[in-house]
């Protein structure tokens, strides 16, 4: 899948700094306002604000999760590591943090624009797929339900399950809702009214 | 020293802090070795020391450094204790063109063109310590080290060895530098009664842990160190006054321990301190301007084997390991000069032992 990268809409977007006070900081800061975007700091944790941040650059030195107001790799928001230290017990705490980039401290005049297109790209394609994947997830789940329905329909009068199929695919495009809510459905109706259901058939 | 170049030489350490002892055994060898150098006619250069001291405190390491740099003749420098503050230099040797010269065990996972490490590294400490840990006493582990890079590197390093080799790790806690609430520590040591417990907590905070555990050792015979010893890879003599009596039966892993190898230091630090000064030498003596080249230029001048492997910039070093009997280091095992390996790329994890167990 490809998609093109949000490379606008940085301008006034937020960033807060987590990491305690240090040239590194104040050479992102510079980089990240000339970007466009607005920057403030926090340390030793993220306050409350940081909920509402566009982006979270952070410590992977001396970092620890308590610092953070989510759980581990929840974070709402683009996160990129800063990375002193190259050991890879720290390599393996920022990307358990949910470091979606990265960027070697000491910070100098670059990088920082590179590691918030690539963090940003990460985070979509990563939240893209957590979507996907409970879509799937939850027709998975209710597989059974439509095989319940298409055999409701089967028996109330459809030719046979090639037809019931077709039918239930009917009834959600004229509801307007997924296939799977439309076999949820059918199969409430048909089990909460059997009698009138036999009648029908009869 | 009428005839000899002049060259001025760094030193930056901490005369104060939590971990002002190893500072002194690095100085004490970089002092011995300067009047080495400058008594020794054949040595066509003589160092003058320029000293700055950050007290112990990380944010003064960078800008020391780079004072050093700009407002002397220094070109090299041999300092830093703590890895926090080596990492803090090396962006300032980057911007500089600056060399420093480390003389302390460290966790390994770097290779910096701006540093040459003449002490050990995993491979040359943590690694052959839990090699001969874990067949002679158990494979049952208790991990403790100080909240920063050391202490964590090491601790996963130590947990990644002893998972691969079948053992356990029975528990893990670290402390924030300088802190002495060891208390915590104590109740889960004493309630997993692990095989060994590997001590990666530096200064104040080991001396504090060592005192109790000896104390609980003294009441309960089951917690001695013939037991249940206590393993280090950065304790040498030149933290044994702090201790006292509770370094009794200690273990630990270094290149070097008084009295055990050639050279009359007293200890590995101070041995480190002192054959990074002597290096120097070596590679400035008859070269007039060599003391301005970066390191690997300067490297690349001298011909033939030195003791800086020219890709890591590590050393070879031997490994012994010993233990504290009456206030002295006594080895009980020694490897040959091994080369110092920071990305344990060369290193190849013992086989796991079949677990073998009665089905019923």
């Amino acid at each position: 899948m490809r998609r093109a990268i949000r490379i606008q809409n940085l301008g006034g977007a937020t960033a807060v700094i987590l990491h305690r006070p240090h040239p590194t900081v104040q050479a992102l800061e510079r980089q990240l306002r000339a970007i466009g975007l607005q920057v403030s700091e926090a340390w030793p944790e993220l306050g409350p604000v940081a909920l509402a941040a566009d982006f979270v650059f952070f410590d992977a030195d001396t970092g620890h999760d308590e610092q953070f107001p989510w759980a581990p790799g929840q974070s709402p928001m683009p996160m990129v590591a800063l990375i002193g230290s190259e050991a890879p017990g720290r390599i393996e705490w920022a990307l358990r943090a949910g470091a979606h980039a990265q960027l070697l401290k000491p910070v100098g005049d670059n990088g920082a624009y590179s590691a918030l297109l690539i963090a940003r790209d990460a985070f979509d394609a990563q939240r893209a797929l957590t979507v996907e994947i409970s879509d799937l997830r939850r027709r998975l789940d209710e597989r059974q339900t439509v095989v319940r329905a298409v055999t409701l329909l089967a028996a109330r009068g459809a030719r046979d399950d090639a037809a019931a199929y077709a039918q239930l695919r009917q009834m959600a495009m004229a509801w307007r809702v997924s296939f799977e809510d439309a076999a949820a459905r059918v199969v409430a109706m048909l089990t909460a009214a059997p009698e009138e259901a036999r009648d029908d058939r009869g | 020293m009428t005839g000899k170049r002049p060259i001025e030489l760094g030193l930056l350490y901490s005369r104060s802090g939590g971990y002002s002892l190893l500072a002194e055994a690095c100085r004490s060898g970089a002092a011995a070795a300067i009047a080495q150098v400058n008594a020794d006619p054949s040595i066509d250069l003589a160092f003058l020391p320029v000293e700055r001291d950050p007290g112990g405190d990380l944010d003064r390491y960078a800008p020391l450094c780079e004072d050093l740099l700009r407002n002397t003749g220094t070109r090299h420098i041999l300092g830093c204790v703590t890895s926090s503050s080596r990492k803090e230099v090396i962006p300032v040797l980057e911007k500089l063109g600056g060399t420093l010269w480390y003389a302390l065990p460290y966790e390994g996972f770097e290779a910096s063109d701006h540093v040459v490490y003449t002490h050990a590294c995993p491979n040359q400490h943590l690694l052959p310590l839990l090699d001969w840990a874990l067949p002679a006493h158990g494979a049952r582990a208790y991990l403790t080290g100080s909240n920063y890079i050391w202490g964590w590197e090491m601790n996963r390093l130590a947990r990644e060895r002893i998972t691969a080799t079948g053992g356990e790790v029975v528990g893990e806690r670290c402390l924030p530098l300088g802190s002495t609430e060891v208390g915590r520590i104590l109740e889960e040591i004493k309630a997993t009664r692990p095989a060994f417990i590997l001590n990666n907590l530096v200064g104040p905070s080991s001396y504090e842990f060592l005192a109790r555990m000896h104390r609980l050792a003294a009441t309960d015979p089951d917690f001695a160190p013939s037991r249940r010893p206590i393993l280090s890879c950065n304790l040498t003599e030149a933290e044994l006054p702090a201790i006292g009596p509770a370094a009794e039966g200690l273990v630990s892993a270094g290149p070097y321990f008084r009295g055990a190898a050639a050279g009359g230091f007293g200890s590995s630090p101070e041995a480190a301190a002192h054959a990074a000064v002597m290096e120097l030498a070596r590679l400035l003596n008859g070269r007039p301007g060599a003391e301005a080249l970066a390191l690997p230029a300067l490297l690349d001048r001298v011909p033939g084997p030195g003791m800086i492997d020219r890709t890591t910039h590590h050393t070879a070093l031997p490994v012994m390991i010993a233990r504290v009997e009456g206030g002295i280091f006594r080895p009980v095992k020694t490897l040959p000069a091994l080369p110092g390996d920071p990305y344990l790329a060369r290193d190849r994890t013992p086989v796991a032992a079949p677990q073998l167990r009665v089905v019923s």
